[in-house]
């Protein structure tokens, strides 16, 4: 059934990192990526590497989970190898391919490069897998408050993305059912060639998209209904606050970026 | 004070965008409406599609405001557009589609939503949450997921949506038209509770005359006016002229109708099961 899909990659769990501040969670998760862009040897990402571990250990979020998101990321990490490797035809040659050269420094600069890939999407999917995205929006909105003056729309946007959220099962329900209606009324969407299916698929578009203008304009009303854009301060039942624990998270971060530093200044 | 007053109400759609010329005539959905619902009260209404039954909900909550005529909820002039917010507070609205109404992923969020959009402090939010999923009976499911729940229970979340916004008129527009018999059960259930024990205003809208029989006032919407209005029993003992204008009684109702027809002798107004078996007994003994 297409309803049991989970939405976005969370996992959840009862760990110290699923219990920090969800603002603090992105604003360290951009750190630690910035952080990887100033690695410059292997003792370096061996480094970032074993931090990312000793973070996935305490999230109690099974690897293979974090090692999903690498998966799909295997394309465009062959196509960046392959870049890479050909992107540097000035140092010591190894083999020449037509054109082409391949030099040592290639092939390091692209192994480098694909360890850095990895290490990043690691780090963002642990954001995603401790994080609900509700609690995502949330801190999405409340990092982008301080820009309100300057007339970013932060706390539309955030709506905007729970409203998406919340009706992503209700529209995949509906999706079902149309796809099924038109089954029942012989309609063919598993033959034919690729012009042939995406034009089965119109039928069922169609009135997807009706039905979901249809639900935006009673949703609207509900909302107005309750009160919606009576001020345009809201108050929040679940306020954000930084407690103990997320003290110590940004205690542990600032650490792992003083030794970074430390490092790459002295040795 | 009466909670709603409504003095010769009107309102007309108008189509004034409409690409075709002859759709732009517009469309009178209420022609007069003349409704006192008192304080405290159960009022149910009643009307076909295309009645007007809707259209008139939709102003008690300043959905949409009166083209002539006057209305007022709750002492407020529903034709001042600075009293809107304050309408809303007063009566709350439920709505037809339980997934359209429904904000938040998360239960115990949706039911804040009002009250966050009214400014109250975090503190007085989580306090009426808690007492709002209490009143409906839906605790333990305060940190699911709505679309993990049946039509009933959605239905009942929005009612808490509503109650947390602490109003002292409910809106029903059609609230059980989308669910099975048990939800819907589920769902008169707790708006009878609601009007009993706190004493909040209960206007429901509906076609089911099952429902309407436990109010204390029916109003009888036809062609955008009100043609009957009375008691349960006053209004359910016009058993033809309500079939005039294609609506049903309650089957106990229908069974007396019928019977009265073939000159057995019974009262017209019978609503309930309980009534009618006793009518009957006492038939019988008399025999």
């Amino acid at each position: 059934m297409l309803r049991d899909i989970t939405l976005g990659q969370y996992y959840p769990s009862d760990s110290r990192v699923h219990h920090l501040d969800p603002r603090l969670k992105i604003i360290l998760t951009l750190a630690y990526i910035v952080s990887l862009f100033f690695v410059k040897d292997y003792w370096g990402y061996v480094y970032c590497a074993v931090i990312l571990g000793l973070v996935i250990h305490i999230s109690r979020v099974p690897a293979k989970f974090v090692f999903k998101g690498i998966k799909a990321l295997i394309v465009i990490l062959i196509f960046t190898a392959v870049l890479n490797i050909f992107s540097y035809p000035d140092g010591t040659a190894l083999a020449h391919v037509g054109l082409f050269t391949i030099t040592i420094e290639g092939i390091q600069i692209a192994i480098k490069m694909c360890i850095r890939l990895i290490l990043l999407v690691s780090g963002a999917s642990i954001l995603t897998l401790t994080t609900s995205p509700i609690q995502l929006t949330d801190a999405i909105e409340r990092i982008l408050n301080p820009f309100k003056k300057a007339g970013l729309p932060s706390h539309e946007i955030a709506m905007m993305m729970s409203i998406a959220l919340r009706f992503i099962p209700t529209l995949m329900d509906e999706t079902d059912k149309i796809i099924k209606a038109q089954q029942a009324r012989g309609a063919d969407f598993e033959t034919g060639n690729l012009l042939q299916r995406a034009k089965s698929l119109i039928p069922i578009l169609i009135p997807l998209f009706i039905s979901a203008f249809r639900r935006a304009d009673e949703l609207a009303m509900a909302m107005e209904a309750r009160c919606y854009g009576i001020s345009t301060e809201r108050t929040r039942m679940n306020e954000l606050a930084l407690g103990q624990e997320d003290f110590r998270a940004i205690g542990a971060a600032v650490l792992y970026g003083a030794i970074f530093v430390a490092v790459r200044l002295f040795l | 004070m009466d909670m709603v007053k409504s003095e010769k109400l009107k309102y007309e759609y108008t189509f004034e965008t409409a690409i075709d010329e002859e759709e732009r005539e517009p469309l009178v959905a209420l022609k007069g409406v003349d409704i006192t619902i008192e304080k405290g009260m159960f009022v149910a209404i009643l009307g076909r599609n295309g009645s007007g039954k809707s259209t008139f909900a939709k102003h008690l909550n300043a959905l949409l405001t009166p083209t002539e005529g006057t209305l007022f909820v709750n002492g407020y002039d529903c034709t001042q557009e600075e009293l809107i917010y304050k309408i809303r507070k007063s009566a709350g609205m439920v709505f037809q589609n339980p997934d359209n109404q429904l904000v938040s992923t998360i239960v115990e969020e949706d039911i804040a939503f009002g009250p966050e959009n009214l400014c109250i402090e975090s503190s007085e939010i989580r306090k009426r949450v808690d007492r709002a999923l209490k009143t409906v009976n839906m605790t333990e499911y305060a940190r699911y997921a709505p679309n993990k729940l049946s039509g009933g229970q959605k239905q009942r979340i929005a009612i808490a949506g509503i109650l947390a916004m602490e109003p002292e008129c409910i809106v029903l527009d059609e609230p059980t038209a989308m669910l099975d018999p048990e939800g819907r059960k589920e769902v008169i259930d707790t708006v009878m509770e609601l009007n009993k024990e706190k004493g909040i205003t209960i206007i429901l809208i509906t076609h089911y005359m099952e429902e309407a029989i436990k109010a204390d006032k029916i109003f009888v919407m036809d062609g955008g006016t009100v043609i009957m209005e009375g008691t349960p029993k006053e209004v359910f003992s016009q058993v033809e002229k309500l079939k005039g204008i294609g609506l049903d009684v309650p089957q106990v109702t229908e069974v007396a109708y019928r019977l009265r027809k073939r000159g057995i002798d019974i009262p017209q107004d019978i609503l309930s099961i309980e009534e009618m078996v006793c009518t009957i007994c006492q038939l019988k003994s008399k025999i």
